[in-house]
């Protein structure tokens, strides 16, 4: 009862409002049902209250009596928001969002052109985009990105026959569960799995590919991010609890492949969900408008352009930061307007990694709050700080997720062909060309992961990224390359990269299991044998070299032969891989965490003390 | 004039030694390897009631037992009769399909002497490996001796070397096979005839060193297998899935390794490290493996058919046929063992995963168990699951515990160097 006094009571003005701002900006006049689109276009659904004319997005004719003569002139026609209509349509009002999206990495895909090349045949030190274009970078220089399609080598080949296709520079129409618009429609239009519209336009009801329906999503749900980021990294689906794992296809749903159906004749089966899908959280009440649209800044990695950490709101050394609203064009009280609760002058707005305000997250009575975005739900953040779990010295060097991770999805052997006796679509280029991509792997697992060092000097857990082994078929049908393993850093090998698999568990992987378990350290699945650990799931190319890691340890010495992707990165050397054992002689004793010899820095000679002494002299 | 020419032929053959040329009058046969100086009725008996095929199981090889006496009797053991196999199925999917194990299983089973040793009858040979993994291969202990996994079902995951018919993936080989030891060192031909499984057991060849930790520990020698820490792997399948169609156009849709005729196989997950333990028929902590946990959906008009329900649900498809685990040796020897908390500090391995700890929810995608690896509604068919009694004793962290641990763990820490090579 109180609660709908509440909603009388707000939107009442909010419709004197309104009426008050239509009436002043010459809307009023004409309503948007006079408009001669809607003559054919019964009852398409509003974009939005704030977008109540069709031609100011897409241009064309509404006087026109003839659809092909009032199409004339439209922008697209299909999709207004594409970047190539973008400046006109969505970019006249939104300039600030749309000249951030030109830097956005999921627009330019500069990040994954420049990686795919340093790991597949070298750097050719330039840098590339989806469309090309002028850009700033974090440093304030001006940068030209060149167009990826001159990048003629395998790379670029790569990037347009493949990862183009989940890109927002290019919309994709036909594939099941994973087309998308381009442009802004990629993620404020929803496309649903068929990419069909079924909204209330009897004209276009059933057409593909259209989002499903004509009305704006302000704040884009999971199945949105789900349309891309099913594939590669795959966190959509992690977070999710969804593992398209060994794709066996089973088992069945409705006699069908299942028992969930994704794109590219794939099946995912249910895993324990990431700790915040299960508690309501979207992605979008994590990752900030910046992370996703980028901040103006064209960054050369993902990790560059993602501004916020899990301490943001957990807390790590130091507790959450924040900073109150105080002026009225702070970007969370603009952003919040379509949030069910909005942030007002004066609240604590949580800080992100890079001391800027999240429009959702706050202090209040000193506790912190996420505000669900599309929910309204306001969930409470728990901060560890100065928790004796969180105190472990030594553990100030791990991510959050190298503990709190329940799974990290990692695909083994990655076989890529490229066959030049046959045709595939060049997505960028808009047409067919020699060579078409295809790919088989060899194992692929969730449990146990590997830890090695990351871009800051942390310990995090790492994916294969890639254990790409490439063979080229040129025009005669000969193999220029088989099954060529890249050189990386001077040398062949394959790589592994830091990588968060956004599968959260609240527990966290216990002392024992990951200081006990080598596969933890990058020896993969191992038996130990004297001074030895070796792998047991072997490389086809070697004997001595596990596919599902990167250490081994012959003779007592450690042997790193996979690199870490990404500056600064690298696998644990020895006098670390010992350290992290020589853990369980205290551990088999000192079993919990809050244990305070753990407090300060392990002395292993403690062993040969009096007490110890007695504590293991045999009886 | 038919008649006569038999009757002349019964008349040379009467004479000794001059069958073979009897024989050959017609027959150009040509005999090789070790039988090259026999008569032709040495195995093939009589000119009056020539056996056909002297090495056929369904006639007991008369042919070959005359010399080789009590071999045949290896037709009457696991080999030849698949006994336990063909219990199996009645009890799983052929309660739906009565033609199961004779239209699907008719592959593996011993026919005669022939299937072993040599292809044809006229050129008999050793029984070699290469025998053995006609049928011992993919999931059937034999080829994982090579070093040989079986890959996923999913036409993405078959890749690779071929062998034996198997796409495999590539593991560590059995220490022994690295030695160059063949199955027969411990299978031997009497040892197969008797119908055990070896003829040699580790400790015939093997004394325990004492300079092992694990092995100065009491408990361990008397209540485990040897290859209970020394299999380096082992192949595991879980949730294996018989799908039969009719009439359906559904069953172009999974592109899987064995889709033919009307019945299709996958499995949910194959997994090939350290294997659950369980107790065994001689009560010792062994190995045990998922033998099979059979799901069966029966798909008519590209419509699941069937109708049962289970806890509380009624369902259509994937029914869960059985639960059952076998223990087993994989021949996957290796020197090396995991360590302590591999077993002792994993409850997962005894089939006793935490419920906050499962990763794979079954149940939400309708397939019965809670976990694969958690014992309800499932049970070891040739021995059993570790009691809890056991179990508990397993994981107390007793001092006797925490000294060989530390021993343990101080002998590797002290082996790795400071040092390390990119």
């Amino acid at each position: 009862m109180r609660r709908a006094n509440l909603t009388t009571n707000r939107v009442f003005p909010l419709w004197l409002g309104l009426i008050l701002l239509l009436s002043l900006s010459g809307c009023a006049e004409q309503s948007p049902r006079k408009m001669g689109c809607e003559r054919c276009h019964l009852r398409i659904e509003r974009v939005s209250a704030s977008h109540p004319r069709c031609v100011s997005c897409h241009g064309g004719d509404p006087e026109a009596s003839v659809a092909t003569v009032a199409h004339k002139t439209m922008y697209g026609p299909k999709n207004p928001a594409a970047p190539e209509h973008w400046e006109k349509s969505c970019g006249a009002c939104h300039q600030y969002q749309v000249g951030r999206m030109k830097a956005n990495l999921m627009y330019t895909g500069t990040g994954m052109i420049k990686n795919t090349q340093l790991t597949w045949e070298g750097w050719d030190e330039q840098l590339y985009s989806s469309r090309g274009g002028e850009v700033i970078d974090p440093l304030g220089n001006r940068l030209t990105l060149k167009p990826v399609a001159e990048l003629d080598n395998l790379s670029g080949e790569l990037y347009r026959k493949f990862c183009s296709r989940c890109h927002v520079g290019q919309g994709t129409g036909d594939v099941y569960a994973s087309s998308h618009g381009s442009g802004c429609a990629a993620c404020h239009f929803p496309f649903n799995n068929d990419a069909t519209y079924q909204g209330t336009d009897p004209v276009m009801r059933g057409k593909a590919p259209f989002s499903a329906s004509h009305a704006l999503e302000a704040l884009p749900g999971n199945q949105v991010c789900a349309r891309c980021h099913n594939r590669s990294g795959r966190i959509a689906l992690s977070f999710q609890g969804l593992y398209d794992g060994n794709n066996s296809l089973v088992p069945t749903r409705n006699g069908s492949p299942g028992p969930v159906l994704l794109s590219g004749l794939r099946n995912a089966v249910h895993i324990a969900p990431d700790v915040h899908a299960q508690a309501g959280m979207d992605c979008i009440d994590c990752h900030t408008s910046r992370d996703l649209m980028g901040d103006g800044y064209a960054y050369q990695n993902m990790n560059l352009q993602t501004e916020i950490s899990c301490e943001d709101c957990h807390g790590g050394a130091r507790l959450p930061r924040y900073r109150e609203i105080a002026r009225e064009s702070d970007e969370a009280l603009r952003e919040s307007r379509n949030y069910r609760i909005r942030m007002r002058p004066g609240m604590k707005m949580v800080q992100t990694a890079k001391g800027r305000s999240y429009s959702n997250v706050f202090y209040q009575d000193g506790t912190v709050y996420v505000l669900g975005k599309r929910s309204g739900k306001l969930f409470k953040s728990k901060v560890i700080t100065g928790s004796a779990e969180h105190s472990i010295v030594g553990h100030g060097r791990m991510e959050c997720y190298a503990c709190h991770s329940r799974t990290v999805v990692q695909c083994y052997g990655c076989h890529t062909r490229y066959d030049k006796t046959v045709k595939g679509m060049d997505f960028i280029k808009g047409r067919e060309t020699p060579g078409r991509f295809s790919e088989t792997e060899d194992y692929r697992m969730l449990y146990p992961f590997p830890l090695a060092l990351n871009q800051r000097g942390k310990v995090s857990t790492v994916t294969p990224g890639c254990q790409t082994f490439v063979t080229v078929v040129e025009p005669d049908g000969t193999a220029s390359k088989n099954e060529y393993v890249a050189r990386f850093k001077g040398k062949q090998q394959l790589r592994f990269a830091p990588f968060f698999s956004h599968n959260t568990g609240k527990r966290a992987v216990g002392c024992v299991e990951c200081h006990g378990n080598p596969a933890f350290l990058g020896f993969g699945q191992h038996v130990v044998a004297g001074g030895d650990i070796y792998g047991t799931l072997i490389c086809e190319q070697s004997a001595d070299k596990p596919l599902d890691g990167f250490l081994t340890l012959q003779d007592g010495r450690v042997r790193a032969y996979s690199a870490i992707t990404r500056e600064h990165s690298r696998p644990l050397n020895g006098s670390e891989v010992r350290r992290t054992l020589a853990v369980n002689t205290c551990l088999v004793c000192h079993a919990k965490a809050s244990d305070p010899i753990y407090r300060k820095e392990l002395d292993y000679r403690a062993l040969d003390d009096a007490v110890h002494r007695r504590l293991l002299a045999r009886p | 004039m038919m008649l006569c020419i038999a009757a002349c032929w019964l008349a040379l053959s009467a004479t000794p030694g001059r069958a073979a040329e009897n024989c050959k009058v017609c027959h150009r046969v040509t005999l090789e390897g070790v039988h090259a100086r026999l008569a032709c009725l040495s195995c093939h008996l009589s000119e009056s009631a020539t056996l056909a095929n002297p090495a056929a199981a369904a006639g007991g090889a008369q042919g070959c037992s005359g010399c080789h006496a009590g071999y045949a009797r290896l037709f009457d053991h696991a080999m030849g009769t698949r006994d336990r196999e063909r219990r199996f199925v009645e009890r799983s999917i052929g309660r739906f399909d009565a033609g199961f194990f004779e239209n699907r299983c008719g592959s593996c089973h011993l026919a005669g002497c022939t299937d072993c040793h040599g292809g044809s009858g006229h050129r008999l040979k050793r029984a070699g490996d290469r025998a053995c993994f006609a049928c011992h291969k993919g999931y059937f202990v034999g080829t994982d001796y090579y070093g040989m996994a079986p890959r996923e079902d999913s036409l993405r995951y078959q890749r690779g070397e071929v062998a034996y018919g198997q796409s495999f993936l590539k593991m560590t080989p059995d220490v022994h096979a690295e030695a160059g030891l063949r199955c027969a060192a411990c299978h031997s031909m009497t040892s197969l005839a008797a119908g055990e499984k070896a003829s040699k057991g580790c400790r015939d060849c093997h004394r325990v060193s004492q300079k092992v930790v694990e092995h100065r520990i009491a408990a361990h020698l008397e209540k485990l297998e040897c290859y209970a820490c020394h299999s380096a792997w082992a192949a595991q399948e879980y949730g294996t899935f018989w799908l039969r169609f009719t009439d359906s156009t559904l069953q172009e849709e999974f592109e899987v390794k064995e889709n033919a005729g009307n019945y299709l196989k996958s499995a949910y997950l194959r997994k090939q490290d350290a294997p659950p333990l369980g107790i065994n028929a001689a009560g010792k902590v062994s190995p045990i493996r998922p033998q099979f946990l059979l799901y069966f959906s029966d798909i008519r008009n590209d419509r699941a058919v069937g109708g049962w329900t289970a806890g509380g649900q009624d369902l259509l498809e994937n029914r869960l046929l059985a639960a059952e685990w076998k223990t087993f040796f994989p021949h996957t020897v290796r020197r090396g063992t995991v360590m302590c908390e591999g077993c002792h500090d994993t409850p997962r391995r005894y089939l006793l995963e935490a419920p906050q700890d499962r990763i794979y929810q079954l149940q939400a995608d309708g397939m019965t168990l809670p976990s694969f690896w958690d014992r309800s509604g499932q049970k070891v068919v040739n021995g059993d699951f570790l009691p809890m009694a056991r179990y508990r004793r397993v994981a107390a962290k007793t001092q006797e515990y925490q000294r060989a641990y530390l021993e343990k763990w101080q002998q590797l820490i002290k082996h790795v160097e400071a040092s390390s090579s990119p």
